[in-house]
């Protein structure tokens, strides 16, 4: 069980779970992922003392009025490394945490041994606009966030209270404030991905319908310079939820990897 | 009690989808049936001022079948030329869903000033489906209300060029021609669900309070809510303040007139008002705690509502004149109502031109005691 702790953000108060002893590696989920602790994190915490907070209005973390645009979110990351005394950490995010993570990168690449991508969004891609999420009931959303619809078990709420339903309702709208127009993207973050001067790992799922692998996954990979782009053949937009295990695996051995190098 | 005659322009129709709105394919809309549709409705209007009905009210709706007046301004600006005493009630911009809100405080001023100052503005956010359809960020949507209203009416009231500089609207010359013609501006309303922050937002600054195809408990509760908010503010509320928008059918006999009001009024909450569910609560368009408050006890959506829960909680007005008069009653001296909107529907628009003349001649009058007051003194600025 990791453990759990309340901290301040440069006066911006969340949630974070930690485990795992080894090298820092910060891990930045995507909607709906805040707080779940998972396989995926359990085996990289075999390997890495694991850091895992929760976007401000998202799980346990209030919402932070001051958070307008992703870059806010960015910089708010690049303040919690400094709170935990982290000079470089390996940075991995998944969908919306993608997202994050990519701003991070086009910032403060020397802040990071590595980056891993799982599925990311936030960049506008020539052919392609994300279904909108927004607009979808939770069927429609299950259906076009996951390959193997089992694995949306995983993140279904405890149940239908109040509380739960209002905590659903924050995490919409502390996403929403950042990426319902442009929807689940910076208008300028494209151009900046070739600043990106860490060793990158993209993961992706070969059925994602939300950011699928053509185009959306070749034009990251084309976007950030040296980038390994890797498919995962039973997975949708979440792959590390649909095949925990070897996209751990994978995002371990990149790590690993470029760990030694230096 | 004053009668204002409201219309929302509906395509009526019957289908299978989902949602009446935002996705509701517009190959569904045959032009020339809104070429009929709309001529009709605006002879209706004008036949409601012959009438006697002291208002007339147009509303702004997007990318549905339940009211194709996208902008209400336009369908304003026509009634004005062919009108001459009614008010023209405009229920109202959405100002939020504007990326200039110095258009409407344009718009309103021109029809002000043709109209001989006859315009009354309402202020609304816009209905949540219409943060699907016109893209704005519906997490912006309370605090671009606010600033809109605030440059809007500053933009009528203090000699122009200004310069207003907000968080989503910045101008460095705010100096609109023309100036609208009531002092200080046009009196202004706030049709809205009840949420108690524009309840507070609208007391604070005399603006009526329009209750829309709410229950009659809730309207009592939220009248009750918007009179103690004046006396915070240190005065009375006017019952010009207090105005409420209900379904009227009336017809010979009371079975006619349910017969009309089981088909023609459930309509609107059955078919014209249903929605996909997502539609119904973007994220972020009301506060956690009014979302609290909701699901807490949560209303019955309009789709769902039943002819009988609709009679008996008192959606609509239904009946003989003689029926209507009583239910009207509760609402002109139960609720101290000072305004009373209502649609009217026969089916057939010579149907429900028969059904506006049997209210004018048989209900109407029998609320006139304050037929010499001017409901806009005093109140709406």
């Amino acid at each position: 069980m990791p453990a759990s702790r309340e901290l301040s953000v440069r006066g911006t108060p969340i949630h974070l779970m930690q485990d795992g002893t080894g090298p820092a590696l910060l891990f930045l989920h995507g909607a709906g992922g805040a707080g779940r602790w998972l396989p995926f994190q359990e085996r990289l915490a075999g390997d890495f003392s694991v850091y895992f907070p929760s976007h401000p209005g998202h799980g346990g973390s209030p919402a932070a009025e001051w958070i307008e645009h992703i870059s806010d979110l960015a910089f708010h990351y690049l303040d919690l490394l400094d709170e935990l005394g982290l000079a470089r950490v390996h940075l991995v995010g998944a969908s919306f945490g993608g997202w994050i993570a990519a701003e991070i990168a086009t910032m403060a690449s020397h802040r990071l041994a590595s980056l891993v991508l799982i599925d990311p969004v936030g960049i506008r891609v020539d052919g392609w606009i994300y279904p909108f999420l927004f607009g979808m009931d939770i069927p429609e959303i299950v259906g076009t966030v996951f390959h193997n619809p089992m694995a949306a078990l995983a993140l279904a709420p405890p149940d239908q209270s109040i509380d739960t339903l209002a905590l659903q309702y924050r995490q919409g709208a502390a996403l929403a404030r950042v990426a319902w127009n442009p929807y689940l993207y910076d208008p300028l973050l494209r151009r900046r991905l070739a600043r990106i001067a860490s060793p990158t790992l993209l993961c992706w799922g070969a059925h994602d319908r939300l950011a699928p692998l053509a185009p959306c996954g070749e034009a990251w990979a084309k976007a950030i310079p040296g980038a390994r782009l890797q498919v995962f053949d039973d997975a949708g937009h979440v792959p590390h939820l649909e095949e925990a295990d070897a996209v751990a695996d994978a995002v371990a051995e990149f790590c690993r990897l470029q760990g030694a190098k230096r | 009690m004053k009668f204002y005659y409201f219309h929302l322009m509906p395509y009526i129709m019957d289908h299978d989808e989902p949602s009446s709105w935002v996705t509701l394919s517009n190959r569904h809309y045959d032009p020339a049936v809104g070429h009929t549709l709309y001529n009709q409705y605006l002879d209706q209007f004008e036949y409601a001022e012959k009438l006697g009905w002291d208002g007339l009210c147009v509303n702004e709706h997007h990318q549905n079948c339940y009211g194709t007046m996208p902008s209400p301004n336009v369908m304003a600006a026509m009634l004005v030329r062919r009108t001459t005493r009614a008010k023209i009630a405009i229920l109202g911009n959405g100002l939020p869903l504007r990326e200039n809100p110095l258009r409407v405080a344009e718009e309103i001023a021109m029809l002000d000033v043709a109209s001989g100052g006859r315009i009354i503005s309402g202020f609304v956010r816009g209905i949540s489906a219409e943060y699907f359809s016109t893209g704005v960020n519906p997490t912006h949507s309370r605090e671009r209300f606010y600033e809109a209203a605030e440059l809007i009416l500053r933009a009528w009231t203090e000699e122009g060029p200004f310069p207003f500089d907000g968080r989503f609207y910045r101008f460095h010359y705010v100096n609109p021609w023309p100036r609208p013609l009531q002092k200080p501006h046009p009196p202004v309303w706030c049709p809205s669900q009840g949420s108690s922050e524009t309840v507070e937002w609208a007391a604070k600054r005399r603006f009526p309070y329009l209750m829309v195809f709410t229950p009659i408990k809730r309207i009592a509760q939220i009248y009750g809510e918007y009179r103690e908010a004046c006396e915070r503010n240190g005065y009375r509320a006017s019952r010009y303040q207090l105005t409420v928008n209900v379904p009227v059918v009336v017809a010979e006999s009371d079975a006619k007139a349910r017969e009309l009001a089981e088909k023609h009024v459930m309509w609107v909450f059955n078919t014209g008002l249903r929605m996909h569910p997502p539609f119904w609560r973007p994220p972020g368009y009301i506060t956690e705690a009014s979302l609290r408050r909701l699901l807490a006890n949560p209303p019955v959506l309009p789709s769902d509502l039943t002819f009988e829960q609709a009679d008996r909680e008192g959606y609509l007005i239904y009946g003989s004149p003689a029926t209507v008069r009583d239910k009207l009653r509760v609402f002109a001296d139960e609720l101290q109502a000072g305004i009373l909107c209502t649609a009217m529907n026969g089916g057939t628009h010579e149907r429900t031109l028969e059904l506006m003349q049997l209210f004018a001649e048989e209900v109407m009058p029998h609320f006139r005691e304050d037929a010499k007051v001017d409901e806009t003194a005093g109140v709406g600025r």
